[in-house]
């Protein structure tokens, strides 16, 4: 399964990369795609999938494009 | 009275005279400071109606009961006058020493009044006040302001001034201080160049009065440690505010091409990960450890200072994807002293009502250097273009006609910050409801209507959010007076805030007791407006048409087709008013405002308005 992850943010320099394409080995959620990606689990994150956000428990799909961003209260 | 100096100074540039005011105990608990103190006392001492670029207007510079003190980011002050960009009270805040220096000198706050007959730098040392000349530096920019201050003064004294558009009476000219510090976007610096004032310096030798001094040095230090380990630990510092341009593209929340477009293949050119590749530095306010001022050079070899509205504004905003182009608008912006956020929106405006027909032209969305002539020209008030644009969007809209006002990005004048808001109604409503115009210092809800709530949603718990956002970012952060960013970004405790205020002041307040007195402050401006503007309806708490047009709907991606519609957004902002105790015009009523303890201000307001 292909899911490309995209970083926000200071998660760059903690995941190590940017964006890049993943081939999973098996289905993953939200959450598990996180922390495969070595996102610290305390961290506050929102998630979104193709635009949208979803909950750490949804379940991603083969082609997902999948952000993971600290929560930021703005500028 | 601990916490305050118990006095405000009062200085008449018509007269060159001075005097040192004291307040009451009872003022100081019901105001507290910053934007609670400039909005009384602008309320109190303006007469409606009157001009803001008039003798008659007054400046306030006003700083808070921890303001000054070492702690998380307390280097800031309020600054604020009748606005001459929304027609009422405006406000901004912005970090300087001045926050620590007029304490020092013995005061809370400053009202500047009159005219001086000549371009004048005010020093202020303790209880002396000079009226020096300023001429030599009248007409330059604030970069060479900066120096030649600084030629005479040490880094470490408090200074406010302006540049060429403060000058020239630009109605978004912002005031600025040390390297890369600025705020007052709705033309507070306009205020300051009405009365011919190029600069204000601060010098300040006493004690700020505390309560219980040891008590709040401890906890300043281990505030400050707090805040350095929680930014150290989140890493937000590696790209600052300009962490959320990648998202906010993500999302389709970015501004492109005036808010037109809400994402852009390119923006990564323009990202928080290219500004950190291209630091040369990194700049900050007095007494934070978190410093979110990266510069880097720009295009001509400048140092610029960016953040994320200005890279927004000046950047996507205008179809610019060249971060060394953006840094060379925001360098000139900087150095004329305009504000980034109209400046850019202004921008984008002027080449959507070309491209529109609805005005003749020669720049288009994208041209950089184009862009910089024209914010030389606006600056300037030079040409028929330069002087229209110099008004802000909405006036250039009224001068331009065509229905260009649909494509206005304002609300009550003052343009919106970088959030394009079609398909996000909560942030839209944090927009039309900022209490001075559209502005994201008072809520930004937008993670939390994606994560907490659902996109589409106009119920009922995005008003709770922006109000909950308002009390604290609006009203705590503006009234103690301190930097928000330790909060919003790295998770600094707010329950810590009461703590230093009681440590400062030997009073007992808790966080509700902090609500309580942003309500006050909020229900005051509201009242400000409706005594310029008796005749407001709910409909100038709207955003732009444009948000709200099918024909501006994204034409593809995940918000393809979607804009903010009408009937829901006015239920939304019917949401706001029910739990704010504001009546259908968005008027606090008096029933509320009663209960703030604001009934002078009601009758007071009754001569020119109805209340209900
Ligand atoms: S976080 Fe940024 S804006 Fe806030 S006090 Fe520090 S340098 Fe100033």
């Amino acid at each position: 399964m292909k899911i490309t992850v995209k970083l926000i943010g200071p998660l760059i320099y903690e995941g190590g990369f940017s964006e890049k394409t993943l081939t999973l080995p098996r289905p993953m959620t939200a959450g598990e795609l996180s922390a495969h990606v070595k996102i610290d689990r305390k961290r506050p994150t929102i998630i979104t999938r193709n635009g949208r956000a979803v909950a750490n428990s949804d379940t991603l799909a083969d082609g997902d494009r999948v952000v993971i961003s600290h929560i930021y209260s703005g500028g | 009275m601990k916490g305050w100096t118990g006095y405000i100074l009062r200085i008449n540039l018509t007269n060159k005279t001075w005097k040192k005011e004291a307040f009451t105990e009872e003022f100081a608990e019901k105001w507290v400071g910053g934007r609670g103190f400039a909005a009384k006392i602008l309320f109190d001492e303006l007469k409606p109606g009157i001009d803001p670029l008039g003798p008659e207007n007054k400046l306030v510079v006003a700083l808070g009961p921890i303001s000054g003190i070492p702690a998380p980011n307390t280097g800031k002050a309020v600054v604020a006058a009748k606005s001459p960009l929304t027609g009422f009270y405006g406000d901004g805040n912005l970090g300087t020493h001045v926050s620590s220096q007029l304490r020092k000198a013995g005061y809370d706050a400053m009202i500047v009044e009159g005219v001086a007959d000549r371009p004048t730098l005010l020093y202020i040392e303790d209880d002396k006040v000079e009226f020096q000349s300023a001429e030599e530096v009248w007409g330059k920019g604030t970069y060479a302001t900066n120096d030649w201050i600084y030629a005479k003064y040490p880094k470490s004294t408090g200074v406010l001034n302006i540049g060429p558009a403060g000058e020239n009476k630009v109605l978004y000219a912002i005031i600025r201080s040390m390297e890369g510090r600025a705020g007052g976007r709705p033309g507070i610096g306009a205020v300051m160049g009405s009365k011919m004032l190029k600069a204000i310096v601060v010098k300040g030798t006493k004690q700020i009065p505390q309560e219980r001094a040891d008590e709040m040095r401890q906890l300043g230090i281990d505030g400050l440690k707090k805040a350095r380990e929680l930014d150290q630990k989140s890493g937000w510092s590696k790209q600052s505010t300009n962490a959320v341009l990648a998202w906010c593209n993500e999302v389709n929340g970015l501004p492109v091409q005036n808010m037109r477009k809400t994402s852009h293949a390119e923006a990564s050119k323009v990202d928080g990960e290219r500004l950190n590749d291209a630091r040369v530095t990194t700049y900050g306010c007095p007494n934070c450890t978190m410093h979110c001022g990266i510069t880097i050079e720009d295009k001509e070899g400048h140092e610029s200072e960016l953040d994320y509205e200005n890279i927004g504004m000046l950047g996507p905003n205008i179809n610019v994807f060249d971060l060394k182009q953006v840094g060379s608008l925001n360098y000139l912006c900087d150095d004329y002293g305009l504000d980034t956020i109209s400046a850019g929106s202004v921008l984008g405006f002027y080449a959507d009502a070309i491209e529109r027909g609805a005005v003749e032209g020669d720049f288009k969305f994208g041209d950089a250097e184009k862009g910089k002539a024209l914010l030389g020209q606006i600056a300037r008030r030079e040409g028929k273009a330069g002087n229209i644009l110099a008004d802000g969007t909405l006036r250039a809209a009224r001068a331009f006609g065509k229905n260009s006002i649909d494509y206005a990005m304002q609300v009550k004048g003052l343009e919106v910050a970088a959030y394009n808001c079609k398909s996000i109604p909560g942030q839209a409503l944090a927009n039309g409801v900022a209490v001075i115009g559209g502005h994201h210092r008072e809520a930004w809800i937008i993670t939390f209507e994606l994560k907490f709530s659902k996109r589409e949603s106009y119920g009922p718990e995005k008003a709770a959010k922006v109000i909950e956002l308002q009390r604290i970012r609006g009203g705590l952060f503006e009234l103690l007076v301190a930097c928000r960013f330790p909060w919003v970004e790295v998770g600094y405790e707010l329950t810590n805030y009461p703590k230093f205020f009681n440590a400062c002041t030997g009073l007992n307040w808790t966080l509700d007791d902090f609500w309580k007195a942003a309500d006050r402050g909020y229900a005051l401006i509201k009242l400000h407006y409706l005594r310029e503007f008796p005749n407001a309806t709910r409909k100038d708490d709207y955003p732009p048409a444009v948000w709200f047009d099918k024909a501006n709907a994204d034409a593809e991606g995940p918000q393809k087709g979607v804009v903010l519609e009408y009937d829901k957004y006015d239920s939304l902002l019917q949401h706001y008013y029910d739990q704010r105790g504001y009546d259908k015009r968005g008027i606090p009523t008096k029933e509320l405002l009663a209960k703030l303890g604001l009934e002078q201000e009601a009758a007071e307001t009754e001569k020119y308005a109805r209340l209900s």
